[in-house]
């Protein structure tokens, strides 16, 4: 009966810990030497900041000058008086009014969509990662078909585990990533940061083609022999990859609902990827047994 | 012919079993039923009709997303290789935000974190995969 519940609680684990770790909440108020951390709270700074300002949520009224970074997630920061930042100004689902020459350094949209003006500029950059997507996956699907259909496989026989384990890896990327981030000074944390960065990408790549190939399988799949037999353009690994990327792409571009449903998709896709070890179905690590002599 | 040759095509190397008396008492023993097999009864295998290439349906999808992405493009006025390279996070960006993060939560709790979750992942990456592409 416990072991039914191992995998609810390990995905429960994980989605406090990733939200633990892109939301510290915990640190609210904390002054670590010149550096100031506010969470879910209204704050006026009035006095110049010597170091880095960190918002999640909650609002901030800037009148003072901040000599370092500002770091906001999911919050507002209005600009006043004598409000400047020196450093940069990165952001994540925030809104930012008045920073217009306010800025010393650039201003960094987290998220990728966020830096677009307008709603057609956000279409226009969601179609042309469409068609990036569209050419990757076809091209992967013909280097490697059959890795991608025993991961599409794994996907559909166990969904929860991919899911599970998607989120966890999520969680220990962040986590590795700012582990070797107090690195950076050292010199090797840029190579293990870029290392880090570039497997990231790969699984979340391998990933998605594979929830293309299982989205448009589950949609145009044949069910029968008969069936397979009589169709011409819908059958075959490649074939379930391009209606996969059309559909997926579709639903990419309502706004919110796409952006929920593309988010989900990754964390299966990472999953899924790091669960067949990239379709090889191999094991990540070997069993250690004494030889019997 | 060795019983080896025999075990391992019986139908082929039938004579054998005149001359050895192991193999012959095995084949009584074995009680082998022979019945036409309907390969339209069994259900479909994943890999059946998988290596089929359609390149039309890939040309049409292609040119669907081309066109789409052009016609974007061009009502808001930027290229689609701009749109795509301005949609890539900044790197320093990304740096920022680990390095002030980490700060945040402060090292003994990045690294009791990372300890906990990395062995979640070591126990959840151990389960053999379930799904079979016969």
């Amino acid at each position: 009966m416990y072991r039914r519940l191992v995998v609810p609680l390990m995905a429960v684990t994980a989605l406090l810990a990733l939200f633990a770790v892109v939301s510290p909440t915990g640190a609210d108020g904390q002054s670590r030497g010149k550096d100031a951390v506010y969470a879910n709270r209204d704050v006026v700074i009035r006095t110049p900041v010597l170091g880095t300002v960190q918002l999640y949520g909650g609002t901030l009224v800037l009148d003072e000058v901040i000599h370092g970074d500002l770091l906001v997630i999911s919050g507002k920061v209005i600009f006043g008086g004598r409000g400047r930042v020196e450093g940069n100004l990165i952001h994540a689902g925030s809104t930012i009014l008045g920073a217009e020459g306010r800025i010393g350094g650039r201003i960094y949209p987290l998220a990728s969509l966020e830096g677009a003006v307008s709603a057609l500029t956000k279409t226009a950059i969601i179609a042309s990662l469409l068609l990036v997507w569209m050419v990757v996956a076809v091209v992967v699907t013909l280097m490697s078909g059959r890795e991608i259909r025993i991961s599409s496989i794994e996907l559909r026989s166990s969904a929860l585990h991919c899911f599970v384990l998607g989120l966890v890896a999520m969680t220990s990327f962040v986590l590795t990533a700012i582990a070797f981030s107090y690195l950076v000074p050292y010199v090797v944390g840029i190579p293990l940061l870029a290392a880090l960065g570039v497997f990231g990408l790969l699984t979340k790549v391998y990933g998605m083609i594979a929830i293309f190939h299982t989205v448009g399988t589950l949609v145009a799949g044949s069910r029968t022999r008969q069936q397979l037999e009589r169709r011409t353009w819908l059958r075959g690994d490649l074939a379930m990859v391009v209606v996969g990327v059309l559909l997926l792409g579709a639903i990419r571009l309502i706004p919110i609902v796409g952006t929920v449903l593309w988010s989900l998709a990754s964390i299966f896709g990472i999953g899924v990827a790091l669960a067949t070890r990239f379709g090889r179905r191999e094991p990540w690590f070997l069993a250690f047994r004494a030889a019997n002599a | 012919m060795t019983c080896e040759d025999y075990l391992e095509d019986p139908e082929g190397n039938a004579s054998h079993l005149a001359s050895c008396s192991i193999c012959a008492a095995l084949e009584e023993e074995v009680e082998v039923r022979h019945q036409p097999m309907s390969v339209d009864a069994l259900p479909l295998a994943p890999w059946e009709g998988a290596k089929y290439r359609t390149w039309p349906l890939v040309g049409a999808g292609l040119l669907a997303v081309f066109t789409l992405a052009i016609v974007l493009s061009a009502a808001a006025e930027v290229s689609p290789l701009t749109a795509v390279t301005a949609s890539m996070p900044s790197v320093k960006a990304l740096l920022t935000f680990f390095q002030l993060t980490g700060r945040a939560m402060g090292a003994p709790v990045v690294a009791v974190l990372f300890v906990v979750i990395n062995t979640v992942l070591f126990l959840l990456l151990r389960r053999a995969p379930k799904g079979a592409d016969v």
